[in-house]
């Protein structure tokens, strides 16, 4: 058995505009989530009994569930109620929702891992509490967080390939695509294993130029 | 409107639970065990060996688990006839691979919070490598592996929702055709939904008494 990597290579400008995609309803759904986490953390951590309750309601049932299923539920099964929404829509959502839970988790113990002290030093400067939150606990909090968040990054871009199955046009999807065209399965599947993983590594080196240019202090 | 759901609906759901169960028990079981050699691999005394296992951890680490099913299932038979596996043994390996890789990963962490000393107290007692591993460092080293392992397993039983893709009817997959047939794909979704909820909430809760037990 011969194989031609050549002849995939004309295709190359097509599996990177598909993993454009990928990428980029990686970054949406990852932002979004993270700001929808912060408020999520703030409750579970918080003292209202309620709220805590159906923040940790909401991040174990998230938690708890394929995102697979999620997106089929929101692709499928709210086009039922007269919900529907185009696959890119639904893989924002579902994908949005599901990070929302993961990093909900990520920054509380991000912020857990803030020494008391430093929170005690804040009011003792006569700080308010939303004062201490920005100017003391932030920083050091998000630090605490980054290298789980950066994981939690590179999952749900990896993640992102489930999207294929509610028929999104990114990179597993172009690759599954290619691979009927061409029939060189060995050859496509090869190109796009190479291209998660490049993909993958730097977000992983980018992280760690974060960490040391961001939080310097 | 939701009339259409009934026990009828549920039977083959409860089947495909229970094939997911089978895939996540038989992946954990081969992970682990794969998860096991290549985390000491990482931390091995022979460079080479080292950059072997890094090499696989790495590069599994940074592959959606469809690539890895969607690579075995199509494209390795074709580069090895003699690899051409059914559905069931191909989700396996997948879906062990990837479990392992990860594992790995668990594993080195462990060990290397084994401190230094341990190690080095054992070979003044003139262990050997096999002997420093099974009586003194592994112990120790398991005890930390554990509750991420636990936590591993939980994304292994989502991870296993992806078999679909190769045509093994698990749970996800029997959602898919269960709502083909009864046109209400909300509720079939939502049941999909609760028995893996079901499946791996124990096992979250488990995780959380063995770490409060653990300090």
């Amino acid at each position: 058995m011969t194989f031609y990597f050549g002849d995939i290579l004309p295709y190359l400008p097509i599996l990177l505009k598909a993993l454009w995609v990928s990428i980029y309803v990686t970054v949406a759904a990852f932002v979004a989530g993270s700001i929808i986490g912060v408020p999520l953390a703030l409750a579970k951590a918080g003292p209202s009994r309620l709220l805590r309750t159906v923040s940790s309601t909401y991040i174990e049932v998230m938690r708890n569930t394929p995102l697979l299923v999620q997106l089929y539920l929101i692709y499928f099964g709210l086009g039922q109620v007269g919900l529907n929404f185009n696959p890119l829509w639904s893989a924002l959502i579902g994908m949005t929702l599901n990070n929302s839970a993961y990093t909900a988790e990520i920054f509380r113990g991000g912020f857990a891992a803030v020494p008391a002290g430093l929170r005690e030093a804040g009011s003792a400067l006569g700080m308010s509490s939303v004062q201490t939150f920005r100017y003391v606990v932030l920083k050091p909090g998000l630090r605490a967080a980054l290298p789980a968040l950066t994981n939690q990054f590179i999952i749900l871009f990896l993640y992102s390939s489930a999207a294929s199955i509610i028929s999104l046009n990114e990179l597993t999807s172009a690759l599954e695509d290619l691979n009927s065209e061409t029939l060189r399965t060995l050859e496509v599947f090869t190109y796009g294993a190479c291209l998660y993983y490049a993909t993958s590594a730097l977000i992983a080196a980018g992280s760690r130029v974060t960490e040391k240019v961001a939080f310097r202090w | 409107m939701f009339a259409e759901f009934g026990v009828a609906n549920l039977r083959p759901l409860l089947d495909g639970a229970i094939l997911t169960l089978y895939l996540v028990a038989m992946s954990g079981f081969f992970g682990t065990i794969i998860g096991l050699v290549f985390g000491m691999a990482r931390v091995a005394p022979f460079a080479p060996v080292r950059w072997v296992a890094a090499t696989y951890v790495n590069f599994i680490r940074g592959q959606p688990v469809l690539i890895i099913l969607l690579f075995l299932y199509y494209a390795i038979p074709l580069m090895v006839p003699s690899a051409t596996f059914a559905r069931g043994p191909t989700a396996i390996i997948g879906l062990s691979v990837y479990a392992g890789a990860y594992i790995a990963e668990i594993v080195r962490g462990a060990i290397e919070s084994v401190p230094r000393g341990q190690g080095e107290a054992a070979s003044a007692l003139g262990m050997g490598y096999l002997l420093r591993y099974r009586y003194v460092v592994l112990p120790q080293a398991m005890k930390v592996a554990v509750p991420p392992s636990i936590g591993f397993l939980i994304s292994l039983v989502k991870a296993s929702s992806l078999v679909s893709v190769i045509n093994y009817v698990e749970l996800t997959k029997a959602g898919a055709i269960v709502s083909n047939l009864n046109q209400e794909p909300l509720v079939t979704f939502l049941v999909v939904a609760a028995l893996y909820f079901a499946l791996s909430y124990p096992i979250a809760l488990f995780g959380r008494w063995y770490e409060r037990r653990l300090v």
